[in-house]
């Protein structure tokens, strides 16, 4: 088992900027130095209201990208998030210099990939909101936490779907990054005219995929994956309290030696090998 | 400086903030940012004689100024949390104080001799109150039983007792007397509420167990009431859990007659909460003008 007493801090930070970026979309951008310079893509942070017990729990946010000041050196933290709910919603009314609670970074991160030369990311809704640092440490753009900047730039293809192209989020700063970038929509306002997935298989095979969405969507890549015999990372997005594994809430089957037993997103993944979770159990 | 030591019979601790069982996971994931020295014990996730998987997701959920969960005790059993938690544990600078729950009387005196076998720990607390293992008896509903089950424990076992009670009864300090009676150092209450939430739309329960168990400052008044309770009528002390977060809910608890708090939900969102609020106790004893524990607990004046 591996070592779980990997370093969080904990600490109260300003609110810097909290703007639409499509429709019930917010970025939030917080000035949090350590933790911008130690967080790496695919990982994670809690976010908490400081005031209150209601809302009372703190959610999961993941980087979408630390921001740097002018000498280069990180000194913010920005995160997308979507309204669904009370605690999202409070958190869209805030301004620039009202305060939250955050604690992080939590969780493994994206696989490395460093010998793979045409990645696939794919993205469901508001699951892009991780993508965006790995596609830009993928092309070799930026460097994060203790990780060198990688020198041989990968070919990085984003699959993005939603359900309509007024929840569309980001989509330059993903192009900005170099990546070859794929829309699709559900209701066909923008792109391709269908699922993530079925713009996917309609184009050449990456020699990875590591996708972030809905369960549903992380199913049928998983298959999509398998069928093509592609390696495959989900990160998983299950409901947690805590998110540094003290709660046992996060839970998802995982295939063991002997059989399955329950893991914990928050400090096993939220980043999995597709081909180790046991879904139907 | 205010003397903050506490007893609770055969227990001693440095100061009386504990993290309760089940919030605290297994003490190691939160290493890299709470001080353990500071702490005056940490009860690690209830043990069980056979790993258990747990209940089916969602677990949790929050509610207002509170959340329900069912877990259902994952855990990997006994014989792992010796093997591979308790020689960590032990290594802390703090008093440990394993929890463990039984499916039968005979399960809690097999662990109970087991675990009492085991160097490093500053005292055993009997979960005889988790509302959400299915088909699982809580114990603590009945004075008898609790009384058999503490009694068989304190037979086997050298550490120190602490007996866990449940809130889901008509009364509870005959439950607590019963574990007085049969040798228990201390009992700590209040597990939690037995509760249900709705997604009305769906026509479905929002937990995988259906029922989960109310915790989080919602509950605080109702635990305190029990405390007080009691406090008042049994002679061994009493250890207060439910919704405590902040200096403020410390004192409540000690005031209605807690020797001693746990600190559970609020670990959750606060994770070095335990820590902060060990820290603030001094300033808010010098402000009651005490300079020790015994000047506080249980000073209520009703």
């Amino acid at each position: 088992m591996k070592d779980m007493s990997a370093a969080f801090i904990q600490m109260r930070v300003p609110v810097e900027r909290n703007q639409p970026v499509a429709r019930n979309t917010y970025l939030l951008r917080f000035r949090a130095a350590d933790m911008a310079r130690s967080i790496k893509p695919g990982q994670f942070f809690m976010v908490r209201l400081p005031q209150g017990s209601d809302p009372l729990l703190g959610r999961p946010f993941a980087l979408y990208d630390t921001v740097l000041d002018e000498t280069g050196t990180p000194v913010g933290i920005d995160f997308v998030y979507l309204v669904v709910g009370k605690m999202t919603s409070r958190l869209s009314q805030l301004r620039p210099g009202d305060e939250l609670e955050v604690w992080g970074p939590l969780g493994n991160g994206f696989p490395d990939l460093a010998d793979v030369e045409h990645v696939g990311l794919v993205a469901g809704g508001i699951g892009q909101t991780p993508f965006l640092a790995y596609a830009r440490s993928l092309r070799g753009q930026r460097g994060y936490g203790d990780a060198a900047l990688r020198k041989q730039p990968a070919r990085v293809s984003i699959y993005y779907g939603v359900r309509s192209a007024d929840l569309l989020a980001g989509v330059a700063d993903f192009q900005a990054t170099g990546a070859a970038v794929h829309i699709a929509a559900e209701d066909g306002s923008a792109g391709f005219h269908g699922r993530v997935t079925g713009l996917l298989a309609d184009h050449e095979r990456p020699q990875h995929l590591v996708g972030c969405g809905p369960e549903p969507m992380l199913h049928a890549l998983a298959d999509l994956a398998r069928a093509w015999k592609v390696p495959c990372h989900l990160s998983l997005e299950t409901p947690m309290a805590c998110g540094v594994g003290i709660c046992f809430t996060c839970v998802t089957p995982v295939r063991t030696a002997d059989g399955w037993d329950y893991r914990r997103v928050c400090i096993d993944g939220p980043v999995f090998d597709a081909a180790c979770l046991a879904w139907t159990e | 400086m205010a003397e903050l030591g506490v007893t609770l019979g055969r227990l001693r601790l440095r100061n009386p903030v504990l993290a309760a069982s089940g919030t605290f996971g297994y003490a190691r994931e939160l290493a890299g940012v709470v001080d353990f020295s500071l702490v005056g014990g940490v009860i690690p996730k209830t043990v069980t004689c056979q790993p258990r998987l747990g209940n089916k997701p969602p677990r949790t959920v929050e509610t207002a100024s509170g959340m329900l969960n069912a877990i259902g005790l994952d855990n990997d059993g006994l014989e792992h949390f010796i093997a591979h938690h308790l020689p960590y544990l032990r290594g802390l600078p703090t008093a440990i104080i394993a929890n463990i729950a039984g499916k039968s009387e005979a399960e809690f005196f097999e662990m109970g001799e087991r675990i009492g076998r085991e160097a490093g720990l500053a005292a055993l607390e009997l979960n005889l109150s988790c509302p959400n293992v299915s088909g699982g008896v809580d114990f603590a509903i009945d004075p008898a039983v609790t009384r058999r089950v503490v009694e068989g424990v304190r037979k086997v076992c050298p550490l120190p007792l602490i007996a866990k009670l449940t809130p889901n009864v008509t009364s509870i300090v005959p439950i607590a007397q019963a574990a007085a009676d049969a040798g228990a150092d201390a009992v700590s209450l209040v597990n939690t509420f037995i509760g249900l939430a709705i997604d009305w739309r769906k026509r479905r329960p929002i937990l995988g167990n259906v029922t989960g168990g109310l915790s989080g400052p919602a509950i605080k008044p109702l635990a305190l009431r029990m405390v007080w309770q009691v406090a008042r009528q049994v002679r061994i002390p009493v250890i207060g859990i439910g919704g405590i977060a902040s200096i403020d809910d410390v004192m409540e608890f000690l005031i209605a007659g807690a020797t001693a708090v746990q600190v559970g939900t609020a670990n959750f969102y606060d994770p070095t909460a335990c820590t902060r609020l060990a820290s603030e106790l001094p300033a808010a004893l010098a402000q009651l003008g005490a300079s020790h524990m015994s000047d506080i607990i249980g000073t209520l004046d009703a």
